[in-house]
């Protein structure tokens, strides 16, 4: 696992991400995947103080929600990054989402899903350091030109 | 210029009104063709009480004082903590199809500008302030929330405060005035302010209406072409609030982070200080100081308006009062105030939540004062 960190924040360069709903994704192997928020997205969230997911078993496609979330700024749905039916929850960031701040590359992990179609959803997500670099800066200065992240 | 639909009701009840905006989602749902996006712009029949989405409803509304006074009760889709709405407050609802790459507080900012250039007009200086607030000189107008569906829909949420009947709000909103008297209303007063207030004319969530839709069309740039709801919208409204606002299910939900109150007491050189603290989880809901002063020290008053949405946490605290209150306060040093919120957390934290806990609004959190000074004052 390497990490960088892009302008303050930091990334894994061996994850893949949906940067456009800052999910992140880890292949565990056999098709099965880890997904959790990455710290931009919890960052311009704000403090994070509800979680709640769809239960194992549960059948979700790309894009659609897989849980929700109450933040500072909103209340809203996690937004699967692949299709998928979930096989485990974090319990543990259920029960205390501070975690998801705290560490949301590592225990703050979400749901770990068997992927449907990761060989056709793969290409969507934004992966390699010099992507994920440049993406994530381009990305936060975005941001702090909207004013949603402080200089 | 984009045109927007522009809806308007008034005497809506509790279920009905919070219904009616969840059906105008539908539309911008991101599979539906793109439709114009909608500001609906009503009132409450007076009284409703509306807790936020994860909230028990139970902790944070006198359900009894809601019987006795004719008050209808309800769960928002948006967070935050609970409001009374009625003819003094103009509910606003902005919906359409939650733009793709744009964080949450954009948006908020960017909705707001409606309403703080509708109250320009009335010579009020507002702005966006707090966590999720409009304010004018450090106190509450405007209380913004917002609510994405899992379909692409978003709901902007704000409760303009034309008018507000304080002590009715502390009656139901669970707060027994017997406790803290005048002073209770007082602590609010400070804390927050009305369109009638800032402007000396009494003014209605009715009379409002015009001002705030003026602002919405100067600010936005958009041209409001007056509508009603859609036939499938007013069927969609009318399952909802049968279905889902007048279920149990909703309104007694239970979120896996109970709400706890509690106070902690602290003696300064200037007199006793009451810390009400109310938490989520281990994330500050609300928090007020109250105490030996007329009125609350501008550098307490930071710290406290710091304090909501923080999580109870050492360090954050701390800096949070190096921030706000770098020299102290009361005659006390920071560390004193910082170590007072930790002790009504703490206290809030290990407190028994099965047993029902009497919670406060979002401006005013309250809990067992008697016992806090009987456990605490030097004697």
């Amino acid at each position: 696992m390497a990490k960088l960190t892009v302008d303050g924040f930091v990334v894994r360069d061996d994850l893949a991400y949906d940067l456009e709903h800052h999910m992140w994704v880890e292949e565990l192997g056999s098709g099965v995947v880890r997904i959790g928020m990455d710290a931009l997205g919890l960052e311009t969230s704000g403090t994070l103080a509800q979680l709640s997911f769809e239960p194992a078993e549960f059948d979700v496609d790309r894009g659609a929600a897989f849980g929700s979330l109450e933040a500072e700024k909103f209340v809203g749905p996690l937004i699967a990054p692949v299709s998928g039916r979930i096989l485990a929850i974090n319990e543990a960031a259920l029960e205390h989402p501070g975690i998801v701040q705290a560490d949301p590359y590592g225990a703050g992990w979400l749901i770990e899903v068997r992927a449907h179609r990761l060989d056709e959803e793969r290409d969507r997500l934004l992966q390699g350091a010099e992507e994920i670099h440049s993406s994530f800066s381009a990305k936060i200065r975005e941001y702090r030109v909207e004013g949603v992240l402080s200089e | 210029m984009t045109a927007w639909r522009y809806l308007t009701e008034d005497d809506v009840g509790a279920a009905a009104g919070l219904a009616a905006d969840e059906a105008l989602m539908h539309a911008h749902a991101r599979d539906r063709d793109t439709a114009p996006p909608v500001l609906r712009l009503y009132t409450y029949a007076s009284h409703a009480a509306l807790c936020g989405r994860y909230q028990h409803l139970e902790a944070e509304i006198d359900v009894d004082a809601c019987a006795r006074t004719g008050t209808a009760f309800n769960r928002r889709p948006t967070g935050g903590g609970a409001i009374v709405m009625g003819e003094g407050q103009l509910g606003v609802a902005v919906v359409t199809r939650a733009p793709s790459g744009d964080r949450p507080k954009s948006v908020l900012v960017r909705f707001s500008t409606g309403i703080v250039a509708g109250l320009a007009r009335l010579g009020i200086d507002a702005s966006f302030g707090g966590k999720n607030d409009l304010k004018v000189e450090g106190r509450k107008i405007a209380g913004l929330g917002l609510y994405l569906d899992g379909e692409g829909g978003l709901l902007f949420h704000a409760s303009v405060l034309a008018d507000l009947d304080v002590a009715f709000m502390l009656d139901v909103l669970d707060i027994p005035a017997a406790k803290l008297g005048e002073r209770a209303v007082a602590a609010v007063n400070e804390r927050v302010t009305t369109v009638s207030r800032e402007t000396g004319e009494p003014w209605t969530g009715a009379s409002l209406r015009d001002v705030i839709a003026q602002g919405f069309s100067d600010a936005l740039g958009v041209m409001l072409e007056p509508s009603g709801p859609s036939g499938e919208e007013r069927v969609r409204a009318e399952r909802l609030a049968a279905d889902k606002y007048a279920s149990d299910e909703w309104l007694f939900h239970r979120s896996p982070h109970p709400d706890a109150t509690a106070t902690a007491l602290l003696k300064t050189p200037a007199g006793l200080v009451r810390l009400y603290l109310a938490l989520s989880g281990d994330v500050i809901k609300s928090a007020l100081f109250a105490g030996d002063f007329n009125e609350i020290p501008a550098p307490l008053a930071a710290f406290e308006a710091g304090l909501k949405w923080q999580r109870l946490d050492a360090a954050t605290l701390t800096g949070l009062a190096a921030v706000a209150c770098p020299d102290g306060t009361l005659d006390v040093a920071p560390d004193a105030i910082v170590d007072l919120v930790l002790e009504a957390g703490d206290r809030a934290l290990t407190r028994d939540r099965a047993a029902p806990a009497r919670d406060g609004s979002c401006y005013f959190p309250e809990n067992d004062v008697a016992a806090a000074v009987r456990a605490e004052v030097p004697r």
